[in-house]
């Protein structure tokens, strides 16, 4: 039984369709990759799965629960976290208390307000962020990061949320070749463990990450298997003809 | 800097703030400037509570005055009922009812006879009042300026009603002729030390009680709300119940502030929940810096301070409110957290100085030095 089932997913705005009918599966401890030219519908795919955006039609199953236009917090306590596109952590936080936040369990308000500070979770937050190399700027506002190290940042709360579904929109953009190679190796290990899905324009590190590939184009998907069938599908080189071809998009 | 050292030179902030406050009253041994005094605290109060809702949660709550003025009234309703005669007719009523012709005592009057409802009244009113707005709002996903647009127009209606109402509230003139609040064999005479220490103990409860709630992990999730209050969600908290946890708070804080101004200035009046109260307490928090407790409750001493000062003294009878729009104006341009900021600029100004004694290396001072001023410019 799939872990993420969407059916017939359709979701627009005002008007526009920007997911029509899409269908998508993802097994428990799998890496999926999820592609396609600019605007196919990635993102909203995602914002779907985690309760950001409504859907007009159709299903979204997590652990044979529906949670198609649940609250984001309850899906979220469900086991799905999910990191975007535009590089989202705490700006005015200290590398620090980003982590602190991302160790969310638990969750409630008073648990909160009397619980206290275990030394378990100072050591797993340390070890994050030297998994991360954040370990110097720990005590740093978040807002000191360059664009990468928020990435990082962004990966590693993700991590510290520890969900079991991880929804990653375009997590090396911005990052350098060996930045880019770095995460592919952590893909490589958080799969198994969790299950991912992952958003990405980078062919190259899509090769390094992937089993299967997903390609979306207007809203559906067009076509999923190996990254070599992938590239010598004619439907997918005709859907990135306006973008460029795939192997380089 | 680690958090655990800033934390420090905090914690040293807030404390030597409530020494000298509680030590206050031996420097100066004068009643009637004690009364005035505990009114600039109880400001202090009312700051700080809104510091907690708009510094630390985002939440910018326009009618915290609502909150200040129903505590007010919870505690002039039962000192009404204990005056002696209470009376101008039979049946035991407030002279105002007489005077609009109210024949017998309302019934949500009643339970105000006893000074343990009207505490809790007093605290409990604001708060449920302040839950449950906080409800539809949060749960409705308003924020920033609705927020503070509803707020506001909540407390122009609850103002409306309270001046409306004359027979039940006292009207425009408010509820006036009180007695002194006793509690415990003590009596809380207007200008009575006891009543100054009330009022001191209170702000340093408030301010040491805050502070140590902004230091749990609650306190870090309502800064990360204000920061990205939808990022939060996605972290599986629930982001409506702890923006409505930080706003219940701060009305019941409020609530409180509003029993003891009742003590202080012997009446409870609807200026008390006005639209110029709840802007002052705006201005307070921005001149001291909405980003601490102790600097939103500076900010409402020293503002309304200098404010008594200037409008009693004879040669700025005509200009002090310019002289006070000046200064407002001036700390929010020039330093967008407040006072409060200079204090926290001048403790890195001495550590960095210690840093650069300590330092040995020519190499690790610099790295020192680079790292400092990186630290300023941030803020
Ligand atoms: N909030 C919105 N309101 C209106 N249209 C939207 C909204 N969000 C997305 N769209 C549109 O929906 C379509 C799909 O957008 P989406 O962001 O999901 O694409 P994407 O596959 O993630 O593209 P990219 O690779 O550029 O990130 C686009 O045409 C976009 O313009
Ligand atoms: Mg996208």
């Amino acid at each position: 039984m799939a872990m993420l089932e969407m059916r017939d997913v359709e979701v627009s705005f005002s008007g526009f369709r920007a997911i029509a009918g899409l269908n998508l599966s993802v097994n428990q401890g799998e890496l999926r990759c999820l592609v396609g030219p600019n605007g196919a519908g990635k993102t909203t795919a995602l914002d779907v799965i985690c309760g950001k955006t409504r859907l007009a039609r159709g299903h979204v199953r997590y652990r044979d629960r529906e949670i198609g236009n649940s609250e984001e917090f309850r899906i979220a306590r469900l086991g799905v976290g999910r990191k975007f596109q535009v590089p989202s952590v705490f700006k005015e936080l200290t590398v620090r208390e980003n982590l602190r936040v991302g160790l969310c369990k638990p969750h409630g308000v008073f648990s909160n307000l009397v619980g206290r500070k275990s030394g378990e979770s100072a050591e797993r937050l340390e070890a994050l962020a030297c998994l991360v190399g954040l370990a110097d700027e720990l005590d740093h506002p978040a807002s000191w990061l360059s664009h990468g190290q928020t990435q990082w940042l962004e990966i590693a709360l993700l991590l510290a949320q520890n969900a079991d579904l991880i929804l990653m929109d375009e997590p090396t953009a911005g990052m350098t070749g060996a930045e880019t190679h770095k995460t592919a190796e952590l893909f490589n290990q958080l799969k198994g463990k969790h299950t991912l899905m992952v958003v990405e324009h980078d062919m190259g590190f899509v090769r390094e990450i992937g089993d299967v590939i997903s390609v979306m184009h207007q809203g559906r998907m067009l076509a999923e298997g190996a990254i070599s069938e992938i590239e010598r599908n004619p439907e997918v080189k005709r859907a990135y003809l306006g973008s460029g071809r795939i192997s380089d998009a | 800097m680690t958090d655990t050292n800033s934390m420090r030179w905090r914690l040293t902030g807030y404390v030597l703030f409530c020494v000298i406050i509680l030590v206050f009253p031996y420097i100066l041994n004068n009643d009637y400037l004690l009364n005035k005094y505990a009114r600039y605290l109880i400001f202090g109060v009312l700051s700080a509570a809104l510091s907690f809702s708009w510094g630390y949660t985002g939440i910018l709550n326009l009618g915290q005055a609502v909150s200040f003025g129903l505590g007010s009234y919870a505690m002039a309703m039962a000192l009404k009922l204990r005056t002696i005669p209470i009376q101008t007719g039979a049946g035991g009523l407030p002279d105002f009812m007489v005077w609009n012709n109210v024949k017998a005592l309302p019934w949500f009057w009643e339970p105000f006879h006893s000074y343990t409802f009207a505490v809790f009244a007093g605290l409990g009113i604001p708060m449920l009042l302040a839950f449950v707005l906080g409800w539809f709002m949060f749960r409705g996903r308003i924020t920033g300026v609705f927020v503070a647009i509803i707020t506001l127009a909540m407390l122009v209606v609850i103002n409306l009603v309270i001046v409306d109402q004359q027979k039940y509230t006292g009207g425009f003139n408010g509820i006036t002729d009180l007695s002194t609040f006793k509690a415990f064999g003590v009596g809380f005479d207007a200008y009575s030390l006891s009543t100054y220490y009330l009022v001191a103990g209170t702000l340093c409860v408030v301010l040491l009680g805050g502070l140590a709630i902004t230091r749990t992990k609650l306190g870090l999730i309502l800064q990360a709300i204000r920061d990205d209050e939808n990022r939060v969600r996605y972290f599986g908290y629930d982001v409506a119940s702890y923006q409505n946890f930080a706003f219940t708070l701060s009305a019941g804080v409020a609530g409180f502030a509003g029993m003891l101004y009742t003590l202080v200035m012997e009446f409870a009046s609807p200026t008390f929940l006005s639209v110029q109260l709840s802007l002052s307490i705006v201005i307070w928090c921005a001149v001291g810096g909405r980003g601490s407790l102790l600097g939103a409750a500076l900010g409402a001493i020293l503002v309304t301070g200098v404010q008594g000062n200037l409008s009693e003294s004879p040669t700025f009878l005509d200009t002090w409110m310019l002289i006070m729009g000046a200064i407002f104006i001036i700390v929010v341009l020039f330093l967008p957290n407040g006072l409060i900021s200079l204090a926290e600029k001048g403790v890195r100004l001495l550590k960095h100085k210690s840093a650069r004694e300590t330092a040995t290396h020519p190499v690790a001072g610099a790295a020192i030095a680079t790292f400092d001023s990186k630290r300023v410019r941030e803020s």
